[in-house]
């Protein structure tokens, strides 16, 4: 279902809603993927749905019905549970209104009628091309493969109409031999841009050159950490930046906007248009997203809200509102991390005696207040030596406070896209200095 | 609504397109979600939504689609959708992945209701949240207070080539609430009851048992508490863990090990994979002799509790851990087949849109025999912790390390003063055989989870992890801590 369809839809809800005002989000997806693993497909799904969100007010009061049916009659009562349960709700004193939204521009290379209408076939044959890979290097390949269309349009009583549509495509795979893995990912708007032989061929080199790992102990190390790695750690640092974290006390920027908290080399935006990873101008109240810096140069520079919270903590409206109904407030959902001026290979080169992390897992914050956060090493691991690989080493746990490590870091000039559908950040390679290991695992 | 002849006619389609076996689901799922957060209702939300998935079996390999179009044209186009994403799976397929079902049911089941909350006034559910949110802030350093309520119910109807026709009424129910005490430099949390809430299948009743107004008061001073208490020591501690952190160690260090997709590599890439390997069924000593975990989805009150799997397999019991030892898997019907076993329907999808896959089932720990309090009683130097507050484990699933939101020290016995931030980890194996009590059928919860993520697309599952307070001797105690 494309924009105009949406629209119609919405404008529908709009018409006949009773409340006071009114919000509709339409959202429609197509989305399908493709997961192997021992070189064979396991899984082959594809899903089309739309889902009609609606905001009602009365007064101050809220409340928020959905449906995934389309037809009037299902638009009616969707409308008026809406309404019934913001009626049946307390005021809320922060509510002012609703927001009008300003119409924005999609930025270059957020949807291609290729990903849209890419077939099983083609996933197929991507998925061969890696299984090949596997088979002529003794290993078994495990991941998927997947393209989609989704998009989403906003109408509101106080004049927002704001529609976007945009594609995904992804590979991610996991290469697994005797003793050790590797793993690489791609992600972009257009399916012309994955190149399976590459992705499937990177993930295989690093499980070929991390086969036989040896165990280091556990302790204080030099890291560098590639972009699949340094994403997934900072994505634990995305809440930090919300109006709700920053006021309620648990971020550890609260109420230190203008203060040296990072190292100097430390700049970190939100960024919706940035080139590698392009997506809705609009936030799910409608509002244009802004480019946020929100770290400069290691100090704090800002944060971001949507309406409720631009109101509640007298700041502006920077375009970063979650659907309704929304506990967790504003986010920043497209971080981006300024690059450095070195190369990776330059940062590694550099490195009398580190760690090459490829990938991290199952990173669960232990300390809200400080960042930090524990997990583990994952899918090639390499030891550094006189800057060069010196082979795989086996998985280790850490304990480190994210704020720690960018206090002593280096990056690389390379960016990369990451994070797939769990979350998404543009980021480069990261060195980092003192990086706490604090025990092994037996892989 | 009736779903017979639309069902026949996704079948029939599927069939004439080349499927050597189809099965579809319809299901319409309802959820209500209330939250209050410092006085205010932030969330008060309510959702229907209506759809179904076709599996196709062609040549050995599944094709999956799903639509929320419930026309003729659309379940035409769907099944024929599912049949030309199988083939295309089968045209590189190296080995045969897809078994079709061999025994059909025709069945009703529905979950057990004492109070429907439907017949709850939509106003009374939320005044009861306020009010326990509003007994969470006995002070101005409690920054966050949080109350919500959980209510979904999901009608389903399962149909296959092989005449099955299974219809069933999930009802699951959850409430729970938190206190943030923000202090200098410090922030700390208290969760009621467990630490996500009280989760189970059943009605209003279940918001009831969990007693959240009466509760209230004790967790927000709880909190604050945690701001003045001392650091965790760090070293080796005898540990006895609350019932709800046992829940969460045997869904991590037990439950998911034992997923055989998982063991088979089937989540290799994300979720991970096991260190268990089939070859050890009957020989690994998993934990020590008084350590049963059993799958039970016909469990009162579990999260997973079914008359019948996504696969249209019907629920039964069965052991994982009998006596320490590794004695079987959570499987499906295709998994089952590779270790000459047969399913034990522990196959669901999170929701119409989404294929059906190995999920864990009400994983078991059963009942020790010591009460709850004696566990203290030959304990001269350890620690007892309660309420999760971060969870992680390797990709093989031996490495962990959680950390609880309180802590007591134990001494000679006794349990002593407060402490805050306690973390433990180890290794899964020789955590579970340091298990020398678990206590009691009095302490025996049925904890749900319902959140439990897995596969791509990520599905998330609700599931119940049955336990009591257990003891844990010589356990890594403070590890990870520092800032």
């Amino acid at each position: 279902m494309r924009s105009g369809d949406r629209e119609t839809i919405a404008k529908r809800v709009l018409a006949i809603s009773q409340a006071d005002e009114t919000e509709v989000l339409v959202a429609s997806s197509d989305t399908s993927l493709t997961r192997f693993t021992r070189n064979g497909i396991h899984q082959n799904v594809a899903a089309r749905d739309v889902a009609v969100s609606v905001r009602a007010i009365a007064g101050k009061r809220t409340g928020v019905a959905a449906t995934n049916r389309v037809d009037e009659s299902s638009l009616r009562d969707v409308a008026e549970r809406a309404l019934a349960m913001a009626r049946l709700a307390p005021e809320d004193p922060d509510f002012v209104a609703l927001p009008k939204g300003e119409a924005a521009a999609p930025p270059p290379g957020s949807y291609s009628e290729a990903t849209a209408s890419a077939s099983p076939a083609l996933r197929a044959t991507m998925t061969d091309t890696i299984f090949r890979i596997a088979e002529a290097d003794g290993l078994w390949s495990a991941g998927y493969c997947s393209t989609g269309v989704s998009g989403y349009t906003i109408a509101s009583s106080a004049g927002t109409l704001a529609s976007f549509d945009g594609t995904e495509a992804g590979i991610n795979v996991k290469m697994n031999g005797a003793d050790s893995t590797g793993f690489a990912e791609c992600y972009v708007n257009d399916v012309a841009g994955l190149d399976a032989h590459a992705i499937g061929a990177k993930a295989a080199a690093i499980a070929r050159e991390t086969a036989q790992p040896r165990a280091v102990e556990p302790g204080s190390w030099t890291v560098i950490l590639e972009p699949a790695a340094f994403g997934e750690l900072l994505s634990y640092l995305a809440d930090h930046f919300s109006a709700r974290a920053f006021d309620e006390g648990s971020s550890f920027y609260s109420g230190k906007l203008g203060e040296t908290l990072l190292g100097s080399n430390v700049t970190i935006v939100d960024d919706y248009a940035q080139p590698l990873a392009p997506s809705s101008p609009y936030d799910y109240e409608g509002q244009r997203k802004e480019r946020v810096t929100l770290i400069e140069q290691g100090v704090a520079r800002d944060i971001v809200t949507d309406s409720y919270w631009a109101h509640k903590l007298q700041r502006r409206n920077t375009g970063h509102a979650l659907p309704a109904p929304n506990s967790y407030g504003p986010q920043a959902l497209n971080l981006l991390v300024m690059p450095g001026s070195k190369s990776t290979g330059e940062l590694i080169a550099s490195t009398q005696r580190g760690l090459l992390v490829t990938r991290f897992w199952y990173i669960r914050t232990v300390d809200q207040k400080h960042a930090i956060v524990t997990g583990m090493t994952r899918d090639g691991t390499f030891l550094i030596e006189n800057g060069t690989i010196a082979g795989g080493v086996r998985n280790m746990r850490f304990n480190q406070s994210i704020l720690g490590a960018l206090r002593a870091c280096e990056f690389s000039r390379d960016l990369r896209r990451t994070g797939g559908y769990s979350y998404s950040c543009v980021v480069p390679s990261a060195k980092i200095e003192n990086f706490t290991f604090t025990s092994a695992t037996e892989f | 609504m009736a779903f017979d002849s639309i069902a026949a006619r996704t079948l029939d389609t599927a069939l004439a397109r080349g499927a050597h076996y189809a099965d579809v689901r319809f299901e319409t799922a309802r959820t209500e979600r209330i939250e209050v957060r410092n006085g205010v209702v932030s969330t008060l939300a309510d959702s229907t939504s209506t759809g179904y998935g076709v599996r196709a079996l062609v040549d050995g390999a599944w094709g999956f689609a799903a639509s929320s179009d419930l026309s003729e044209r659309g379940v035409d186009a769907t099944a024929a959708r599912a049949v030309e994403i199988a083939r295309a799976g089968a045209a590189i397929a190296r080995i045969r992945v897809g078994f079709a079902p061999d025994r059909a049911y025709v069945d009703v089941f529905a979950t057990p209701v004492v109070r429907d909350p439907q017949r709850i006034a939509l106003g009374d559910r939320v005044a009861l949240l306020l009010a326990a949110e509003k007994a969470l802030r006995i002070s101005p350093e409690i920054a966050v207070g949080r109350a919500w309520l959980d209510l979904w119910r999901s009608e389903k109807i399962f149909f296959s080539t092989i005449g099955s026709k299974i219809a069933q009424t999930i009802v699951q129910t959850g409430s729970g609430l938190e206190a943030m005490a923000v202090g200098e430099g410090d922030v700390q949390t208290r969760s009621f009851p467990g630490d996500i809430g009280l989760y189970k299948s059943g009605g209003w009743e279940i918001v009831e048992e969990a007693r959240l107004i009466e509760n209230a008061p004790r967790i927000g001073e709880e909190a604050l508490a945690l701001l003045r208490a001392p650091q965790c020591p760090s070293g080796t501690f005898d540990v006895i863990l609350g019932g709800s952190q046992v829940s969460l160690q045997i869904h991590e260090s037990c439950g998911h090990p034992a997923e055989l997709d998982r063991v088979m590599g089937w989540e290799a890439n994300f979720s991970g994979t096991s260190f268990l390997e089939t070859s050890q069924l009957g020989k690994l000593k998993y934990g020590s002799d008084i350590v049963t975990i059993v799958v039970d989805n016909t469990l009162p009150g579990g999260m997973a509790s079914c008359g019948y799997d996504d696969e249209g397999t019907k629920s039964v019991v069965s052991d994982i851990i009998r006596d320490g030892m590794l004695t079987g898997y959570e499987m499906s019907n295709d998994t089952a087949r590779t270790i000459g076993r047969a399913s034990n329907a522990c196959v669901r999808a999170q929701s119409w849109e989404f294929v059906p896959m190995i999920r864990m089932c009400n994983l078991n720990l059963l009942p020790g025999d010591v009460p709850f309090d004696n566990l203290f009683d030959d304990v001269r130097d350890g620690i007892y912790m309660e309420s999760n507050r971060s969870w992680s484990i390797d990709d093989r699933r031996l490495n962990f390390q959680f950390g609880c939101e309180i802590a007591w020290e134990i001494k000679n016995g006794k349990r002593g003063r407060m402490l805050k931030n306690p973390t433990y980890g180890g290794m899964t194996p020789a955590f579970w055989n340091s298990c020398d009590a678990i206590g009691d059928a009095a302490s025996w919860v049925a904890w749900g989870t319902p959140n439990c993520g897995k596969g791509e697309p990520m599905q998330t599952g609700r599931t119940t992890q049955a336990a009591s307070p257990a003891r844990f001797r010589n356990v890594a105690v403070g590890v990870g801590y520092h800032a």
